[in-house]
């Protein structure tokens, strides 16, 4: 089996550790997560709110350290290298932001903001480096003139794209994209949608594609996982994790999405209630508060990932998981 | 736009470079007493006459310029120095840095600046020597506050955290990113600092333990022309006019740089009574709960009036959901708003007529329309948390919103609030009435927004794109509330949307919104499967779709509410245009039993 | 609650800081204070003299040991005696506080009287008539130096009109009127500078928050709208007018001092001018400490006032 290209280990973190006068309780935002990436594989993470994903992509860079596991980038250990080596793999790994009207310095012109990945990495400078930005800008739909200009005077779909173009101009092989549609438009968002497709075809991108959203990732990705209050309850191929879930919250979170067909109504909220604190996770499985399926047992202890009979396919439950799709 | 403050800055100037010339002027001598010709008049010579000690009055104001602004120069810019530096480091590197740097700065925020003046000048005795350093002192924790406080901002920036990712070293963040961006504050900072230094150093001198004599300084002149006040007036007005004068220039320097450019510009609240009379024959369909006719929305820009609402028409009976549905920019929102009677000031009503119940309700005095507004007429708001005001408990809340309409005492609006809280699903609504908001989930929130909609039992209902800023398993439990509510109460709503699905859910008819016309309109099941405009038919084919088919993309983007295309809206991007569709605007015709469109090929194959 | 204690805890250490800052001043004096207090006719003193006088003030035993009995010292209320005339420090600055806390006082209610309504007037009819002659007068008061404004009135009503006498005091209780007038223009004269303050952040306060949403969202109710002017745009907009009254407490209490000065209003603050001129270090100390810990305890209120505004404060 050929290595994936990211891997996390056991990854968890844990946030308000310190401080003496801080009075606040721990809170674990993320537990006991493992899962890869393989070369030119986009996987899909997906989560509401509070699920721990965002902080998850941030590990994987490398930008958080985690409080316990590791994270492997092409088999060398995040955890272990610092400083200038850590600088210098960072070429390789890149991050595409969720708000494009903040993650564009307002102050410096876009092209100067793209050619940054390449002059800082030694790959290019001056007049070469300005003229492989304007590239980069044409290879994700703008205009060359276009380098010359400040993010104010984009739309947020335009912005998002100069976030995309900046984070290949370093040529990585691993891009994380933090709910890059989240703020757009309907028409903005199948754009950007349709770019990150292609240009992983043309680059062989291993790509994370953290979203909410669980219908989005279909088209993008060949993978997902599922977390809830910052653990894996269901990971597979999305082929297989869409049209036949294991795991309950799985199940809830494709039939709260609404539907385009109006004959396909819902009668009642799949899910009911809200999710716990993280300050204060439930004993056994986190999920069991809201599950409709719950036993006895669920209290007892944290179910692990098992293998539900299809390749690949896992899902945190002590149940079969085979009615789990249902009502 | 922001206008530079160029009048104070050539005051400040001015100012400035009389005080660093003074030496090379030819002026008499501001040292040089002349008893005999104390308190002298104006003349050649002396053109703002002499002082009690026979000294040359102008001569003296110039030179009392050069110390007040030696000072506070010098304090400023060395605290602005070590403070800038204390700052950053602080807040890049947070810690034991922090701790060192920031946090002392508390301790000499203790004492009242003036009296550790005083203090130091008791320990150290007056003079130049001790001011510019105790001032220094003073202004430190000012400067470090700014310059922490705008690291730690520019830090959270999503761009910040981008350069950090590409590899940058921390130094060249530091340099490159942050500081610029703290140039705007700091200078401000400096100024008042400057500002600051001047009337301190005035006051220091006034009270004799500032500068000492015989340099001149504007605070000691005034001090010492207290006592022939009577005698010569004129003395005593002169340094008051010289020190005042160079405060304000400073002060009104430093406010012209500060001004942020006020994106909504002048606000002018409205007057009422700008809509034309009814036109005759205009009527509302029998049956409708809200019909609209022509609904126009005009804003001030500076860049001229622009109509993000145009002569929108529709109409939702009883019992029945209307979804409003567009991108941003399509002016669905400021329609509800319109409707409500909550249009931001700089936004009124040019045209239209609308009716709530057969009533026109467009034209009514405000005090009439208030009654209707939050009791027949009810709007539930896209983000709960901005929504409610943080300072109030959310019980106060809704009794205020019952109260505005019933005329019944407080303990009996509680009691109804706790059975509204139950209605919208909220678990032991006892705890949750006196809660404040940010105790509260944001599901809970937006059920608290809808308990106070449904307060008054309205007959329509306005729901400003309620789920959009809630999780997906939530926003399933709200839309199911709300069909719930409609369904036991009769209540009319028009619900406004940008997502097709979520259309789909919770409507029977739609109305597609774009650049502020509606442009296509009729029951949700036949505008989903046959779509009669290309607008509707690209929006449903870049919406993520369980069939398998990947989204497709509209190509271009939404036209700017100036510079909107003659005839159609959608020309640019339209897949289906012909030459006449540029030429003349169309108009929404029906194609069908209530089913209209704007398109002038709707009925085509 | 915890928070609360917190606060008052963090209160407490910030003074006993003061305290040896100002004890640490007095004792880093260049030369020796006894020498300087001694020699003060330019004669060089007596050694004997001076010995003395240093056993006496306690100057000749280790530093420490100076600082502990000084610390001791306070915790019983026990400032030292004046260098001058031997009394007490402590019971001059307890005569003397109450007129200068008064001054503080009245000033504020000035500020706040005129500036919050001012403020709200000149937001609801932004870019109107009144609202920048109000904005110009305030941009005045903002910039002319307290002592300034201070001898002007003087020079004006005292000099010129003769309609108030040009400064003193009168104890309330013999004779309130005289009493009240002779207040009116001390207070007035650091009242504007802080009312030019609270007018400023009143009149933006109440842009800002007028457009927010919660504020849309009241209108939405059908609420009048004074209510909407009181409970929604109003009480939200004090938040940050509590917190200009705390940064500008500093200023505050450092115009007691020069007004004090110049209205001779025997107050604290002017005994300290005194005192400081007299070099009589254990007064200038004892002052000092007094009105240090007083703008402590002023801070703490105003945070207190912020807190009870302010619900999502008491969390941290």
């Amino acid at each position: 089996m050929i290595a994936p290209l990211v891997a996390a280990e056991g990854v968890g973190r844990v946030f308000g550790q310190r401080g003496l006068f801080s009075g606040r309780r721990p809170v674990a935002a993320v537990a006991e997560v493992s899962l890869t990436v393989g070369r030119g594989e986009a996987v899909g993470l997906v989560g509401e709110s509070g699920s721990g994903k965002s902080t998850i992509g941030r590990i994987l860079l490398g930008l958080l350290p985690p409080s316990e596991g590791r994270v492997l980038f092409d088999g060398i250990d995040l955890t272990r290298i610092r400083g200038a080596a850590l600088r210098r793999l960072r070429r390789r790994m890149q991050l595409v932001f969720q708000d494009p009207y903040v993650s564009l310095d307002p102050h410096r012109r876009v092209g100067a903001q793209i050619a940054d990945g390449l002059t800082i990495h030694g790959l290019a400078a001056g007049a070469a480096a300005t003229a492989r930005a304007a590239a980069f800008l044409e290879e994700v739909g703008l205009q060359p003139e276009h380098a010359k200009r400040y993010p104010h005077q984009f739309s947020g779909g335009q912005r998002q794209r100069i976030g995309i173009a900046r984070a290949l101009a370093t040529g990585p092989d691993f891009l994380v994209a933090d709910e890059p549609v989240s703020a757009l438009d309907v028409s903005a968002q199948a754009q950007i949608l349709a770019l990150l497709a292609d240009l992983r075809r043309r680059r062989g991108l291993a790509m994370l594609f953290i979203s909410h959203d669980l219908p989005a990732v279909r088209h993008l990705c060949s993978r997902v996982v599922v977390l809830y209050l910052g653990r894996v309850m269901e990971e597979g191929s999305t082929e297989a994790v869409l049209t036949s879930p294991r795991h309950p919250y799985t199940a809830a979170l494709l039939a709260s999405a609404p539907s385009l067909d109006p004959a396909r109504r819902r009668r009642s909220a799949p899910l009911r209630g809200e999710p716990p604190s993280p300050a204060k996770p439930p004993t056994g499985c986190v999920f069991r508060t809201r599950c409709r399926h719950a036993l006895p047992m669920c209290e007892q202890a944290r179910p692990p990932l098992r293998e539900t009979g299809t390749p690949g396919h896992r899902a945190a439950c002590i149940r079969d998981g085979s009615d789990a799709g249902g009502a | 736009m922001r206008r530079f403050p160029w009048l104070a800055a050539m005051a400040v100037c001015v100012i400035a470079l009389t005080a660093v010339l003074a030496p090379v002027l030819l002026l008499a001598s501001p040292v040089r007493i002349d008893i005999a010709h104390r308190l002298g008049g104006a003349s050649a010579a002396h053109p703002l006459g002499r002082d009690e000690l026979g000294r040359d009055e102008l001569s003296r104001l110039i030179w009392g310029a050069r110390s007040s602004l030696t000072v506070a120069f010098g304090a400023s810019l060395l605290a602005g120095v070590i403070g800038i530096g204390f700052g950053v480091l602080g807040g890049f590197f947070r810690g034991v840095v922090e701790l060192l740097t920031v946090r002392t700065m508390d301790i000499v925020l203790c004492f009242p600046p003036l009296l550790l003046a005083l203090l130091v000048v008791t320990v150290l005795g007056p003079g130049i020597g001790t001011l510019i350093p105790v001032l220094a002192l003073l202004f430190l924790p000012g400067f470090t506050r700014v310059a922490y406080a705008g690291v730690l901002a520019t830090r959270a920036l999503d761009y910040v955290e981008a350069v950090r990712v590409l590899g940058v070293h921390p130094t060249r963040i530091m340099l490159r990113t942050i500081l610029p961006n703290i140039g705007g504050p700091l200078f401000v900072q400096f100024s008042l600092a400057v500002a600051a230094g001047v009337i301190l150093e005035s006051g220091l001198s006034f009270l004799g333990l500032g500068v000492v004599p015989p340099t001149p300084s504007w605070g000691l002149m005034i001090g010492a022309a207290r006592a022939t006040m009577t005698q010569d007036p004129a003395l005593l007005l002169w340094p008051c006019l010289a020190l005042s004068g160079t405060v304000l220039s400073i002060n009104a320097l430093c406010d012209g740089l500060g001004e942020r450019a006020d994106p909504h510009g002048v606000v002018r609240w409205r007057r009422s009574g700008l809509l034309g009379a009814l036109l005759p024959g205009l009527a509302p369909p029998a049956g409708a709960v809200l019909a609209l006719a022509d609904l126009t929305v005009a804003i001030e820009t500076p860049s001229g009036t622009i109509h993000p609402v145009r002569e929108v028409s529709l109409s939702v009976g009883a019992g029945e959901t209307l979804a409003l549905v567009g991108e941003s920019g399509s002016g669905k929102t400021l329609t509800g708003l319109a409707l409500l009677g909550v249009l931001p000031d700089a936004a009124r009503v040019t045209t239209g007529a609308a009716w709530l119940e057969g009533r026109e309700i467009l034209r009514l005095d405000p005090a009439a329309r208030r009654t209707l507004t939050g009791s027949r007429l009810a709007m539930i708001f896209q983000d709960p948390t901005s929504s409610l005001n943080p300072l109030h408990r959310v019980g106060a809340q809704i009794v205020e919103a019952i109260r505005a309409h019933q005329r019944i005492g407080r303990r009996a609006a509680c009691i109804r609030a706790l059975s509204l809280l139950r209605k919208v699903g909220i678990a032991d609504p006892e705890q949750r009435l006196d809660a404040f908001p940010h105790e509260l989930s944001g599901g809970m929130r937006q059920r608290v927004m809808i308990a106070i909609a449904i307060a008054n039992e309205p007959r329509l209902i306005v729901a400003d794109e309620p789920t959009t800023a809630l999780d997906v398993t939530i926003q399933a439990q709200i839309l199911d509330l709300l069909a719930t509510l409609q369904r036991t109460s009769g209540l009319a709503m028009i619900f406004i949307t940008h997502s097709l699905p979520v259309v789909a859910e919770i409507a029977e008819r739609v109305a597609v919104m774009y650049a502020g016309e509606i442009v296509e309109e009729g029951a949700v099941a036949e505008v989903f499967a046959e779509p009669r405009h290309p607008y509707t038919s690209a929006l449903l084919a870049s919406a993520p779709d369980e069939g398998g088919s990947p989204p497709r993309p509209i190509p271009g983007t939404i036209p700017q509410p100036h510079a909107l295309p003659k005839g159609c809206a959608f020309t640019p991007r339209c897949p289906r245009v012909l030459a006449a569709c540029e030429a003349t605007h169309p108009p929404l015709l029906a194609i069908a039993a209530g089913h209209r469109s704007r398109c002038i090929r709707a009925t085509e194959a | 609650m915890l928070w609360l204690a917190r606060r008052i805890g963090i209160s407490i250490c910030l003074v006993w800081i003061v305290a040896s800052i100002v004890f640490l001043a007095i004792r880093l004096i260049p030369g020796n204070p006894a020498e300087l207090l001694l020699s003060q006719g330019g004669v060089a003193p007596d050694p004997r003299a001076v010995t003395e006088l240093k056993r006496e003030l306690g100057l000749d035993r280790p530093l420490w040991t100076q600082y502990w009995a000084s610390m001791d010292d306070l915790l019983h209320g026990n400032l030292g005696n004046s260098l001058e005339d031997g009394t007490p420090v402590m019971s001059e600055v307890l005569f003397r506080l109450p007129r200068t806390l008064e001054l503080i006082f009245a000033a504020g209610l000035f500020a706040a009287l005129v500036g919050v309504p001012a403020g709200t007037l000149a937001a609801n009819r932004q870019g109107g008539l009144f609202d920048r002659f109000a904005g110009w007068l305030a941009g005045l008061a903002l910039a002319v130096p307290v002592f300034v404004t201070g001898t002007l009135l003087i020079l004006l009503f005292a000099v010129n009109l003769q309609w108030m006498p040009a400064g003193g005091y009168v104890p309330f209780l013999q004779n309130p009127l005289q009493h009240l007038v002779l207040l009116a223009m001390p207070a007035l004269t650091i009242g504007a500078g802080l009312a030019a303050a609270v007018f400023r952040m009143t009149r933006s306060a109440v842009l800002d928050v007028a457009r927010r949403d919660h504020v849309r969202a009241a209108r939405a109710k059908g609420l009048s709208p004074f209510r909407v002017l009181r409970r929604h745009v109003l009480r939200n907009a004090m938040l940050p007018v509590v917190t200009v009254f705390g940064l500008q407490l500093g200023a505050l209490l450092g115009g007691t001092v020069l007004v004090e000065y110049v209205f001779n209003w025997p107050g604290l603050s002017s005994l300290l001018v005194e005192a400081v001129n007299a070099r009589d270090y254990t007064e200038v100390q004892g002052i000092v400490l007094v009105i240090s810990v007083l703008f402590v305890a002023l801070n703490l209120l105003i945070d207190l006032i912020y807190a009870a505004l302010d619900p999502r404060v008491r969390l941290q």
